[in-house]
Order: structure tokens, then sequence, then C-alpha cells
């Protein structure tokens, strides 16, 4: 039946490199399939102006203008992807929109076994938590799945991104490069660089701090996460997105997510305001926390 | 009226059937795993509370379990979607309120805690809301 997902995850405190998959086990677990709106709204583009051709996109300063309110598109199914692990996004699911992480032997074995330990934890229906859980952000690259609906600004000097989900912001500086790794404070969102190839925006953003997981896939503080952000036509563009990290893989590992525009939409806000779910303490799972209740056992 | 658990499960085999699960898989801000979503439990009652926040709304509900053989009012905390996600179906911030008189259909808490996840509300009105895609739908009438 329904399958929850993890996705991305944050730990928190954990930093070495042998607890780093101990870390993901008190921090995953959402579901990150395409948002149910943009197929909504998706399906009812198509049906609404099937002749129509795509208008090219807009510019700003000479250059494409991603500007606007964009929901992602969905990935199509991978009809033979291992579901292990979970639905959706998961490393292992069938929506995934890239290949599994080329992460190097040395690795493997551990990260296995952590999607094996949460998909069993989901199965049993007692889900590990999550950086959600924690009222924490998503972070870079996951913030990009869009989750909910996601703003770009743009000015011929910087893209701005803002996601709805937990009021995410980011920004990519055109016509900078990344600050040198040494230089750049860890972060959710890290630090980001941005030049033009052609129509082309090509980002590049260092300084991630290594408890910010996306599917739980480990990570140095060296980690290169590389952009490609390209507008299709005026109401679609795509970003590729490949992770280099020569610490835990083996090569780069790229997927590529489509958006498209979401006319007439105003961002809410999002304060993650009052969260009643907690980790037990004693089993580490994901419980409700009950406001008034006298038969409230935490 | 009671309806037989064969009954009461039959949408839920024809939504599978036609892969609707498989087809609404969407975000939500946790797992939903710790909710029992195959035995959905039909509960009305009285509001006593209603909280539009994030990272979730909720109902809190003096409800009676329609289908259950224990008839008494119990304190139920309901989650709910987000606002964002419960603003894009067609909710409203103030379309509930203490006191209100609904029916709620919700896959409850495995723990046998008195929590659970919506499925769909009836208002007072007899307007129905479901909790949006990730949450899934009613499994139950």
């Amino acid at each position: 039946m329904r399958e929850t997902r993890s996705d991305t995850n944050v730990s928190t405190g954990l930093r070495s490199r042998a607890l780093a998959m101990a870390a993901a086990a008190l921090a995953v677990t959402m579901i990150a399939a395409p948002p149910a709106h943009a197929q909504a709204q998706s399906a009812q583009t198509s049906a609404a102006k099937p002749q129509e051709q795509p208008k090219p996109a807009p510019k700003l300063a000479g250059k494409p203008d991603f500007t606007g309110v964009w929901d992602r598109q969905a990935v199509p199914v991978q009809p033979n992807a291992r579901t292990a692990g979970g639905s959706a996004q998961s490393p292992n699911g069938p929506q995934f929109a890239g290949t599994a992480p080329p992460i190097k032997p040395e690795f493997k074995d551990a990260y296995d076994a952590e999607v094996k330990r949460l998909a069993d934890a989901e199965k049993r229906g007692e889900p590990a938590t999550s950086q959600n859980t924690m009222c924490l952000p998503q972070g870079m690259p996951a913030m990009m799945l869009a989750i909910f609906p996601m703003e770009v600004i743009q000015t011929p000097k910087q893209v701005t991104i803002i996601e709805e989900a937990f009021t995410q912001i980011r920004r990519l500086y055109i016509g900078e490069d990344p600050p040198k790794v040494e230089d750049a404070e860890p972060g959710f969102y890290g630090h980001t660089g941005a030049k033009w190839d052609g129509d082309t925006l090509v980002a590049e953003t260092v300084g991630l701090k290594t408890n910010v997981l996306y599917r739980n896939v480990p990570h140095s503080e060296n980690l290169r996460i590389h952009e490609r952000l390209k507008m299709i036509d005026a109401d679609h563009f795509e970003d590729e997105i490949t992770y280099v990290d020569p610490q835990y893989l083996t090569g780069p590992w790229t997927w590529k997510w489509t958006y498209q525009r979401r006319n007439g939409y105003k961002m809410l806000e999002y304060v993650c305001e009052d969260n009643r779910e907690f980790a037990d303490p004693v089993t580490g799972q994901q419980r409700m926390r009950f406001k008034t209740k006298p038969d409230n056992k935490q | 009226m009671r309806f037989s658990k064969w009954a009461r499960r039959m949408p839920a085999l024809v939504l599978v059937a036609l892969g609707f699960s498989a087809a609404s898989a969407a975000w939500a801000h946790h797992s939903f795993a710790m909710y029992d979503n195959e035995h959905q439990v039909k509960l009305k009652g009285k509001v006593t509370d209603f909280q539009w926040t994030n990272p979730h709304v909720y109902i809190e509900l003096e409800g009676v379990d329609q289908y259950g053989e224990d008839k008494s009012v119990k304190s139920w905390t309901i989650e709910c979607a987000n606002p964002g996600i419960l603003d894009r179906i067609g909710w409203k911030f103030n379309m509930i309120h203490k006191g209100d008189e609904i029916t709620a259909i919700v896959a409850p808490l495995r723990s046998g805690e008195p929590g659970a996840l919506l499925k769909q509300v009836t208002l007072a009105d007899g307007n129905k809301f479901t909790n949006g895609v990730p949450a899934g739908p009613p499994l139950i009438q």
C-alpha cells in the first residue's frame, strides 16, 4: 500500500564518517514524490492547450529569466527500479530521476544496510524520525525537490530561490566562483557561485554540512554540487544536478529535475510552529505528541 | 448501521485495482507509517480545537467511533496536512470552529493512542474535504 519515504536526512551533531550512517538512522523519512499540485496542473495545462506551441523563455539582461513560481514535475516511474527503501524519490524508489549513487565500496555496505533498516522500520509501521520531524529544513540539494511551490527571483547578479516548505532560501551569485571550501562556513544550503554558459546558468555549491544528507548518501566537507539550470521554454526549466565527492563516491552522481510554471500563485509563509511528531527517547521511533490528553503516555 | 468489514473495504480494493495509491504518492512532512491505513475509523463528534499551523493542521475532536463496539466519547487528536496543501485543495483557515459537529474518517495510530491521520472530513454543512494527496483517500464511508 502507501509507501512512505526517506528522501533526505539531517542528523544533529554527529560528524564522523563512521557515524554518518548512524546519523541517518535518526534522520530520515519523508515522502518525496512529485507534488500532487504539479501533476494536477500539468494535466490541466495539457488538456486545455493541446495545440499551442511553447513560448520562448523570457529574458533579463539578454539571458534567460527564471523568475516566477514553479512546481517540480513528476518523474516517470521506472518499472524495474528497486523499491526497497520506499517509494517516491527514495534512493531506490521507482520515481528517482537518476542512477543509483556511486558510493565507494568501503561505504556501500553501511549505506545499503541503513536504507534497508529504514525501509524495514517503515514496513513495520515504526518509522524513524527525520530532519522534518525535528522541524529542520531539507537543505541542498533536497530543497530543489520543491515539495511545495518554489519561487525564483532573478536579477542580473543573483538568482534567489525560495522554497515554500520550511521557507528555505538559497542564493546563486552570478559572475562569482564559490568560495574555497576552507573559507565556506558549512550550512544547509551552502555557498553558490554561478556563471552563464550560453543560455545555461552553471552553478557550483560548496560548504554543505556533512549531516545534511540527500537520500542517505554520505558526503564529506569537500562535496561540490554542480548544477546546470536551463529554460526549456517560457513555462518550463530544468536543473541538472551533479554530486562530486571523491571521498565517498567513485564518480559523479547526476540527475535532473524539471519544473513547470505555476501562474498566479502567491507564496505562503511556512513557520514550523507546532510540530507534534517526536522521536521516542527509547526506541527512536516517530510518535505523536498530545497536548492535553490524560492518557498521554509521553 | 454497521457495515461488514468486507463491504467497508470494498472501496479500498477498487482503488488499489486502479493503481490509485501508486499514482498518488506525494510528499508529506513525515512518514505516515505510524498510522494504520488499513483499519480506518469513522468518528463523529464535536470539535474542541482547530489549529491552523505548520507543519500540520490539527483537529481536536470529542468523537465516537461510528462502527466500533465502544460507543464512548474519546478525545482524538487528528492530524491534517499542512496549511499550504490544504489551501491548494480548497480548505480555508477558518472553515472549522470550536463546537462544530463534524464527521471524520481517519487512520488511527498503530500504538492505540487516540491520535489519527485525517482522510476525509465532513463539515456541519455537509461539505466534504480530503486531506490532500499525501495523506491518501478514505477507504471507508
